[in-house]
């Protein structure tokens, strides 16, 4: 069968870096084509180039679209040839409806003016085909961020779209959620539309995928259809070895008590309703805390509140080593021995456009003074300790943080947090967006972390890695507590129903 | 860091090039030691103002009052020396402590309120304005009382002599080997990327015969200004407060990405009140020097000086987003805005002329701005 689009030994270079060698990759129609590699294996760029954001000229090699050569000068250029990408960022305006988003730039007019009767039934017409049974009026920012991944991918089914690329759709989605889109993208196979699919989780890649594509570094490994190999053989292919324990999780002698969290009940502000009810808990020297729950259970909210960054304290105390931590800023929890990896890394965590160090040494200054200059011997010895031990891969300190990949960008923002020395560190999503082999890293980090006696906490929306790296679980439900389990008592089963507010009869 | 000479830089050396040529053609006047002379006064002010500015632009703010803020301070001071007969040294003092006072207060209203800084400062313009031309009763009120030269009307008067003035720059010069080496030594032994012996020997090459051909002009005159020494100082000042203390790591940070910075346990209310306090010092500064070079204080004194500022900085390539913005960049502004403005002087241009060409500028260097974020 013919491909509708190829690329032919693609090579695109940065400068001091080559992304992406003699890459060759082929979509047949109706074909769900899944693309896997670790962060920094070239998946971003090759797509940038397939969807006209990398121009036709910035790069070597030839694409083609029905056998024939295609040069994409911009995005709407790609679009134009019936190619739309999904980002995992959204790009949806929230409070615009529904139907307002999905015409965006391309509004139905009747002369001069919108034409909003046809507007609003088309949009019911195009809802239908994703299976969204809305009111094309609702605002999107009601919506949740499945709801909204929909809307997305109706946007771009609008615009006569016959190539879909989906960039690590499902990674803030719940597993509902991820289902009703695996449908969706069978669905839309049936109908001869041929789709790109990203993706980190190889349970789903393997579920939805008629082939796989393997890139690592730069270049392409292996494509198979998936009816004929295995998830050992993808991994093997994407890190160039093979994971045999996926959770190594070695559980080191537990010391004192380092967090002790009293009946904490906090709210967004003054006027607003609790958003935390009464949560107690402690974490021990060497233990790691997981904190689980569905999405909007509160976790970020729970944690971020302890840290000062967020929200009212209502009632209840925090203590770190014995000692009360009023409601804080970041400045006093940070001095009193908390660190926090945030799970949104590009808002939260990094300077985009600042280098490495910059943002590796910036919650440290403070202590790497001499007088009142920053001690940049000092500075540099500890970025480049950090730089080498969390194996960031980076040409030089000096590289600006934005053009890492995120596996990458995420240890910066952990080396920023491990930099000030934390007695109790707090992990959101830490392994969110990044690939198999980093993931790997982040997990023998937390070892690491423990041996050294201190204490983590961890917080996930993945079933298997909080049960696969927690000493402890405690899963949050609306803002209070579900239910805490200790490693040997926790099953998939027992930790759902308690963020579901459930409670399993005593196994 | 490495060194990198963009289109950017380039075109800014070309314009400023071009600026100088078409002025000297224009007035012979223009290139003469005297005029000079009276150029480095003109940039030492608008500099540094535009360093002050930088200050608050880098965490993502602005301040539209400092014009008005230049008169009110020159205008406490006057009052004080001429009408209460105050000795000149004295009067500073009341004039320095009322400027932090009053920044300290806008940059608290600014980040505890959230009021932007936008409004704020609109309205401290409006206020310091009227308060100025109540202190000043509406008049003119001379620096110097009966002509007398006092520290007040030396502040744009007295003039290192030219044998001084060579041994300084012999001096500054002298500091710049050193810390080039030094620093160069250091990248090297910290592994990083270091300029190549040539670019870095032309580069303190260029920066030398700058310095001296400045040095031969104005000892042709009378020597380096007073103004311009202030103006290497507070360079001196502000080059090390934003490069080399937490402080002004944390104006970069806060206005690359104000949200990461403060979770990243950057104090960012302290922060910025320290950055508008630094400011109202610089106000009180470029005060007293604009108010001594008008020789009085009257009602236009700091008239649009905001906007010079503003344009110093944006032509020197500091982003209005904030995060980005250099000492050498806003320096190189104001030089742009000054040759500008003191040939547009020399030519006797009106002056509806020169605020048709100050907005011009000012627009050219944002529309620069926007153009090089998109990228």
């Amino acid at each position: 069968m013919s491909a509708v689009l190829e690329a032919r030994a693609i090579t695109k270079r940065f400068p001091g870096v080559i992304a992406l060698r003699e890459v060759s990759f082929d979509l047949r129609p109706g074909e769900i084509h899944a693309l896997c590699g670790e962060n920094g294996a070239g998946k971003s760029t090759l797509i940038k180039l397939l969807s006209g954001l990398h121009p036709h000229g910035s790069y070597e090699g030839e694409l083609l679209l029905d056998n024939h050569s295609v040069q994409f000068r911009s995005i709407a250029d790609a679009q134009r040839h019936g190619i739309a990408v999904i980002y995992q960022e959204l790009a949806l305006i929230p409070e615009l409806s529904i139907a307002e988003n999905l015409f965006l730039g391309c509004e139905p007019r009747r002369g001069l003016l919108i034409d909003w009767e046809k507007l609003y039934t088309d949009a019911r017409i195009i809802l239908a085909r994703v299976g969204l049974e809305l009111s094309p009026e609702t605002p999107v920012g009601q919506l949740g961020v499945g709801q909204q991944q929909l809307v997305e991918i109706a946007k771009a089914l609008g615009k006569k779209t016959r190539i879909l690329i989906l960039d690590e759709p499902t990674a803030a989605l719940a597993e509902r959620e991820v289902e009703i889109l695996l449908a969706l993208l069978r669905d839309l196979r049936a109908r001869g539309i041929a789709c790109i699919y990203i993706s980190h989780k190889l349970d789903e890649v393997f579920a939805v995928a008629d082939r796989i594509t393997v890139l690592r570094d730069g270049a392409t490994i292996s494509t198979h259809p998936t009816a004929t190999t295995s998830k050992t053989r993808v991994i093997r292919d994407m890190v160039g070895r093979e994971i045999k324990d996926l959770f190594p999780r070695t559980v080191p002698p537990v010391g004192d008590v380092l967090l002790r969290v009293d009946h904490i009940s906090a709210a967004a502000s003054p006027s607003a309703p609790a958003r935390l009810h009464d949560l107690s808990f402690t974490v021990r020297a060497g233990e790691v805390l997981g904190i689980g729950g569905l999405m909007g259970a509160g976790r970020t909210e729970l944690i971020m509140h302890i840290f000062g960054a967020w929200g009212l304290r209502l009632n209840g105390q925090v203590m770190i080593a014995g000692r009360a931590l009023p409601a804080a800023t970041p400045v006093e929890a940070l001095a009193a021995g908390l660190a926090v990896v945030s799970e949104d890394r590009k808002r939260y965590g990094l300077v985009l456009d600042r280098d490495i160090g910059f943002n590796l040494s910036l919650s440290s200054l403070l202590r790497l003074r001499r007088g009142l200059l920053v001690d940049e011997e000092a500075e540099v010895r500890a970025n480049q300790k950090f730089f080498s031990s969390l194996r960031v891969k980076a040409p030089s300190l000096e590289t600006v943080v934005g053009t890492l990949s995120g596996g990458n960008q995420q240890k910066v923002v952990i080396g920023k947090a491990l930099m000030t020395g934390p007695r109790v560190v707090f992990l959101d999503e830490p392994t969110r967006g990044i690939d198999v082999g980093a993931k790997l890293e982040v997990y023998e980090l937390i070892n690491r972390l423990t041996a050294e006696g201190r204490a983590v906490v961890l917080v996930s929306s993945e079933l298997p890695e909080l049960m696969g790296m927690s000493d402890r679980i405690l899963m949050l439900h609306e803002g209070g507590l579900g239910g805490e389990f200790t490693r040997a008592e926790a099953t998939p089963e027992k930790l759902l129903a308690a963020a579901l507010g459930r409670r399993l009869a005593a196994a | 860091m490495k060194t990198k000479i963009s289109a950017r830089d380039f075109s800014l050396i070309l314009s400023l090039v071009a600026i100088w040529v078409f002025f000297a053609v224009a007035s012979p006047q223009y290139l003469s030691a005297r005029n000079l002379s009276a150029l480095s006064v003109e940039l030492a002010i608008t500099a540094t103002l535009a360093l002050g500015m930088l200050l608050v632009i880098l965490p993502g703010h602005i301040d539209l009052s400092v014009g008005s803020g230049v008169g009110l301070i020159g205008g406490i001071a006057t009052v004080l020396v001429f009408n209460h007969h105050w000795p000149a040294p004295l009067a500073f003092l009341p004039a320095i402590a009322i400027a932090l006072l009053i920044w300290f207060a806008q940059g608290t209203l600014i980040v505890r309120e959230r009021i932007p800084a936008f409004i704020i400062t609109l309205g401290g313009l409006l206020i310091f304005k009227g308060a100025f031309w109540l202190v000043i009763n509406t008049h003119t009120v001379p620096v110097a009382p009966g002509g007398r030269p006092n520290l007040f009307s030396l502040l744009t008067t007295y003039y290192l002599p030219p044998l001084a003035s060579y041994a300084l720059i012999a001096l500054v010069l002298l500091a710049l080997i050193t810390v080039t080496l030094r620093g160069r030594k250091r990248r090297a032994s910290l592994g990083f990327e270091i300029d190549d012996p040539e670019l870095a020997f032309l580069k303190l090459f260029l920066t030398a015969q700058a310095l001296l051909l400045f040095v031969l002009c104005v000892d042709q005159f009378r020597g380096i200004p007073l103004p311009v020494l202030v103006l290497g100082v507070a360079a001196l000042v502000i080059q090390v407060i934003t490069r080399h203390t937490p402080f002004g790591r944390h104006l970069y940070a806060i206005g690359g990405n104000e949200e990461a910075a403060f979770v990243s346990g950057v104090p960012v209310q302290r922060v910025v009140i320290g950055a508008y306090t630094l400011l109202g010092g610089i106000v009180a500064i470029t005060g007293l020097l604009q108010t001594a070079y008008a020789g009085a204080s009257t009602t236009t004194v700091g008239d649009s000086m905001e906007l010079d500022a503003i344009a110093a900085c944006v032509i020197g390539g500091t982003s209005l987003r904030g995060g980005r913005g250099t000492v050498l960049g806003v320096i190189f502004g104001a030089l742009i805005m000054a040759s500008l403005l003191n040939g547009m002087t020399l030519l006797a241009v009106s002056p509806e002329l020169k605020f048709i060409a100050r907005g011009v500028v000012l627009t050219l260097a944002v529309w620069m701005d926007v153009k090089l974020a998109k990228r």
